[in-house]
């Protein structure tokens, strides 16, 4: 579970969020972002030593000054659910093809050498990286400066 | 993310409002909110800072200062929120089991 699932989660929920300088917000969460800057609503706000008090419709908190959030027990329950179910949406995992760019590059502008080894490339899908960077660094040594990309 | 950098909260809505900005350092401005962008750079009219107490700077004092038109750098704001509505109230967190 990453801490910003959880949080997302969390919208609609209330929550205490404590800032670095020791304020903190009760407030309900309207929404949030990957900065978690967060927006809350019916907010109140304590001094850091606690003994002053401020209500205020709503107010929007800066990611990189939090220093905590408080969320409710129950959020959990539900970020739980919806990580399987995306794990369960994200069926397809190998199902991308290749690059594609050994075969255009050979195709177009490498007769010789360059042709055999691109058309490889495209039908082994497993060594992505491995293949893309051997085939090129070849070329590029005989044919100077084309091969790298 | 979608599109836009701050959609988070949609400052529009506090043009030409009044708003309270703490700014990190402790800093606390108030001021008419005139304009403001993706960086969350604003731009205050008729802004006063609340001063702070030099012994204890975290506290807020009745004492102001008048700051006229500002240009606050996003970078450095904490936290933006309507100045409509906000005032101080007594504690709310009543400890009846004495927490």
């Amino acid at each position: 579970m990453l801490p910003l699932s959880l949080l997302k989660t969390a919208q609609g929920h209330p929550m205490l969020v404590e800032l670095k300088n020791g304020e903190t917000y009760n407030g309900h969460l309207v929404n949030c972002d990957t900065w978690m800057n967060i927006h809350l609503r019916e907010v109140i706000c304590t001094s850091k030593d606690g003994d002053r008090f401020w209500r205020m419709p709503e107010c929007y908190i800066r990611g990189n000054t939090i220093k905590y959030l408080k969320v409710p027990d129950e959020v959990i329950d539900k970020v739980q659910e919806e990580t399987t179910k995306s794990r369960s949406d994200r069926k397809p995992p190998g199902v991308g093809r290749g690059r594609g760019r050994g075969r255009d590059d050979g195709a177009g502008g490498r007769p010789s050498k360059g042709t055999g080894r691109g058309l490889d490339d495209g039908g082994s899908k497993g060594m992505g990286g491995g293949r893309g960077r051997g085939g090129a660094n070849r070329g590029g040594n005989r044919s100077g400066g084309r091969g790298r990309g | 993310m979608s599109g836009r950098k701050e959609t988070v909260l949609d400052l529009a809505k506090f043009v030409d409002k009044g708003v309270q900005v703490k700014l990190t350092g402790g800093r606390q401005v108030t001021g008419t909110l005139k304009g403001y962008d993706q960086l969350l750079n604003l731009v205050l009219d008729g802004a006063i800072e609340f001063l702070r107490d030099p012994d204890d700077p975290l506290k807020t004092t009745d004492q102001t200062r008048s700051l006229g038109l500002i240009i606050c750098r996003g970078t450095a704001v904490m936290l933006v929120s309507p100045t409509d509505g906000t005032d101080e109230i007594a504690n709310p967190f009543n400890q009846p089991d004495g927490a």
